[in-house]
């Protein structure tokens, strides 16, 4: 190939183009593709594409932003760059306007009396403007954040199948024993034994960020992301009528630009709430998948669903049996301790419930850290 | 790094030719599955394939060794597996006995070294892949549900192919052996290990390719039935199912189908084999209520 540097021009261009539009593509990767094309006939311009389709992208989701760049690079073809289409690099604060709660798709009837006592009428609720994170005011929760971001999430342990040198362990370690032996010259002396090892489990957080909980998923978020900074392994998603995984925008050093990322990818920040829809929607893309596998999933939200209770019920059995233990944290439990659900959604979702705490006040969350450790 | 050394088998010399000796063995790729299996036999580099469940990413790999005459060394990774599983052992019960057997003016320092020599080696998977170096076709299945720290174990076999024995050395494999990875994707992998290899996505395959694949795997089913069974199955991963059927399932229910006898697709023989296609009990639910729809002919 070495006469067709043109060629090679050409497809470290594409490359070029590749990463503007944000793929992650290094030098490597474009050496790689170009010896792909080397091996192939550069003419034809399906190997071309699937040369680089196998050498310059690596995660299925970048596929239609290739297939887009390549039909503009190679065939002329004006690319449609939608918004969405773009990775998001830069996370817009636009995406953080209120959105008024849209009326339910479909109701079950009932009469307005009893939508209203068991809480249906999600924006109105006046319950939780009590004192609590919604009565503060912007200079105190940022106090309050500071705080939180110290708050270590440890979440239980569990064993695995490694195993680890224990004097009270059950299984013997025949490579220790082996070297012991040999060092006493034949002779073992002492038995050595070894003992499972312990691993924290994966702790799932499902924050509810709708008009019901506006006060308060603010705050969630950045509980979210000192949890993400402490425990091993956290999963993050955020909820209003759709669910949106946030873990990898919350996986940034500073917490200012975290949140931004987060708060950019969510859509229906401030909007109503499908809690089942979401849930639904989690246990069938991720927790069937195995993220769920043994973790402890936490469910922060009042319980205000806006869909169908079969749906939330359902969503919840097939949860609480890909999953370990299930706490929610409701705000509106408050500091009663013998609260009882008034929402519906609540209701139905109690019976897949371990445990319910509240997360309304600093206290409180500091609370639910120890609660959490001490699940078995 | 050419591979065809001393393979049973040279290696194909162009993607059509790939194509065409898969499709011999009953194994029918699309363009862009042997265009990046092509590249990765051609350029030596390990092939990462994600995709739906059972739509043939470790079939691949056994079909890939019985067509070069090599043999199939399979590493399938679940949590917590580590060195001793993946890669070598030390045969402890065997080297107490030697201890044992030595006697006290044996005991020097060269014993030591034969304790740990190769004699007392158990290989494991990793291990022998890298000894049959291109006598063999390394299989390493459902790298996600390994652990993270596994991952970056593997960084040095995949991008050298060779293999560090604190005890022995390192060791190299003579030629590269062909290297397949599967994911289900029950995790992200880490970009570290997906830069060491190419990356093919397996989607379902279109309908007509859905018939070939029946067709190539069970020869003596009908055409007829072949498509209505495709139209079916088609149907139901529109249905939003929790787990939508993939190809292995489809071949699952044509051979459920063809051991009843059946030579037509009815709502009745429908239900009866529904078990080999729809694995969850909400789905066999809907599916049921739902069962003419989906075996219509229209």
């Amino acid at each position: 190939m070495s006469d067709d540097a043109g060629f090679i021009t050409l497809f470290t261009e594409f490359g070029h183009e590749l990463r503007n539009v944000g793929l992650p593509i290094g030098s490597d990767d474009v050496m790689a593709y170009c010896s792909a094309i080397a091996e192939l006939n550069p003419s034809d311009i399906l190997d071309v594409y699937w040369a680089g389709r196998s050498t310059l992208v690596s995660k299925r989701d970048h596929i239609p932003l290739y297939d887009n760049v390549f039909r503009s690079f190679f065939l002329d073809e004006k690319a449609e760059f939608k918004s969405e289409n773009r990775l998001k690099i830069k996370a817009s604060s636009s995406a953080q306007a209120v959105i008024d709660i849209p009326a339910p798709e479909s109701g079950s009837p009932g009469t307005a009396e009893e939508e209203l006592r068991m809480g249906l009428q999600a924006s109105t609720s006046e319950l939780f403007r009590n004192k609590t994170f919604a009565s503060c005011t912007p200079e105190e929760l940022a106090a309050l954040r500071r705080i939180m971001s110290s708050i270590k999430l440890t979440p239980p342990r569990r064993k695995t199948r490694r195993k680890m040198a224990s004097s009270k362990g059950s299984l013997i370690s025949m490579r220790r024993m082996v070297r012991e032996t040999m060092r006493a010259h034949g002779e073992p002396r002492d038995l050595h034994f070894t003992k499972r090892r312990l691993r924290l489990r994966p702790l799932v957080l499902i924050l509810d960020v709708s008009g019901s909980m506006a006060d308060y998923s603010r705050n969630l978020l950045q509980f979210a992301y000192s949890a993400q900074r402490a425990a091993s392994r956290v999963e993050v998603f955020c909820f209003g009528t759709r669910l949106t995984r946030i873990t990898r925008a919350l996986d940034r050093r500073r917490p200012d630009e975290a949140m931004n990322m987060a708060a950019g990818l969510v859509f229906d920040w401030d909007g109503g709430t499908r809690i089942g829809d979401s849930l639904e929607m989690f246990t069938r893309q991720w927790g069937r998948r195995g993220m769920s596998r043994g973790s402890i999933v936490v469910i922060c939200s009042d319980g205000l669903d806006r869909g169908e209770p079969e749906v939330l019920a359902h969503a919840m059995e097939k949860l609480s049996r890909l999953c370990y233990r299930i706490v929610w944290m409701n705000p509106h439990k408050g500091d009663s301790r013998d609260f009882a659900p008034t929402t519906l959604g609540m209701m139905v979702a109690e019976p897949y419930i371990d445990e319910i705490v509240s997360g309304h006040n600093l206290k409180s969350l500091e609370e639910f850290s120890t609660t959490l450790t001490a699940l078995r | 790094m050419t591979l065809d050394n001393h393979a049973s088998r040279a290696l194909p010399s162009s993607v059509q030719e790939l194509t065409d000796v898969l499709r011999s063995d009953g194994y029918i790729a699309d363009r862009g599955l042997s265009t990046a299996l092509y590249i990765a036999l051609t350029l030596g580099r390990p092939l990462l394939l994600e995709g739906e469940v059972g739509v043939g990413k470790t079939e691949l790999a056994k079909t890939l060794a019985s067509l070069f005459g090599r043999k199939l060394v399979r590493l399938q990774c679940y949590e917590g597996i580590d060195t001793n599983q993946a890669l070598y052992e030390w045969d402890y019960a065997r080297q107490m006995l030697q201890i044992r057997a030595l006697s006290e003016s044996e005991m020097k320092e060269d014993a030591v070294d034969k304790l740990f020599s190769a004699k007392f080696l158990l290989e494991r998977p990793l291990l022998e892949a890298i000894r049959a170096g291109d006598q063999c076709v390394l299989l390493i299945d459902e790298v996600d549900r390994a652990d993270d720290e596994f991952e970056a174990f593997l960084l040095e076999l995949l991008s050298d192919f060779q293999i560090t024995i604190p005890e022995i050395g390192t060791i190299k494999a003579q030629s590269r052996p062909i290297v397949i990875l599967t994911s289900n994707r029950t995790r992200e992998l880490h970009d570290a290990l997906k830069r060491r290899c190419l990356y093919n996505w397996i989607g379902f395959p279109d309908p007509a390719r859905e018939v070939e694949i029946i067709q190539a795997r069970i020869p003596d089913v009908s055409e007829k039935m072949a498509n209505r069974v495709v139209a079916a199955v088609n149907r139901l991963r529109d249905m939003e199912l929790a787990k939508p059927p993939g190809v292995s399932e489809t071949l699952d229910w044509v051979a459920a189908l063809d051991a009843l006898g059946a030579d037509e697709l009815t709502a009745q023989s429908a239900d009866d084999t529904l078990g080999s296609i729809v694995k969850d009990r909400d789905d066999l639910e809907l599916v049921r209520t739902n069962i003419q729809e989906v075996v219509s002919s229209v």
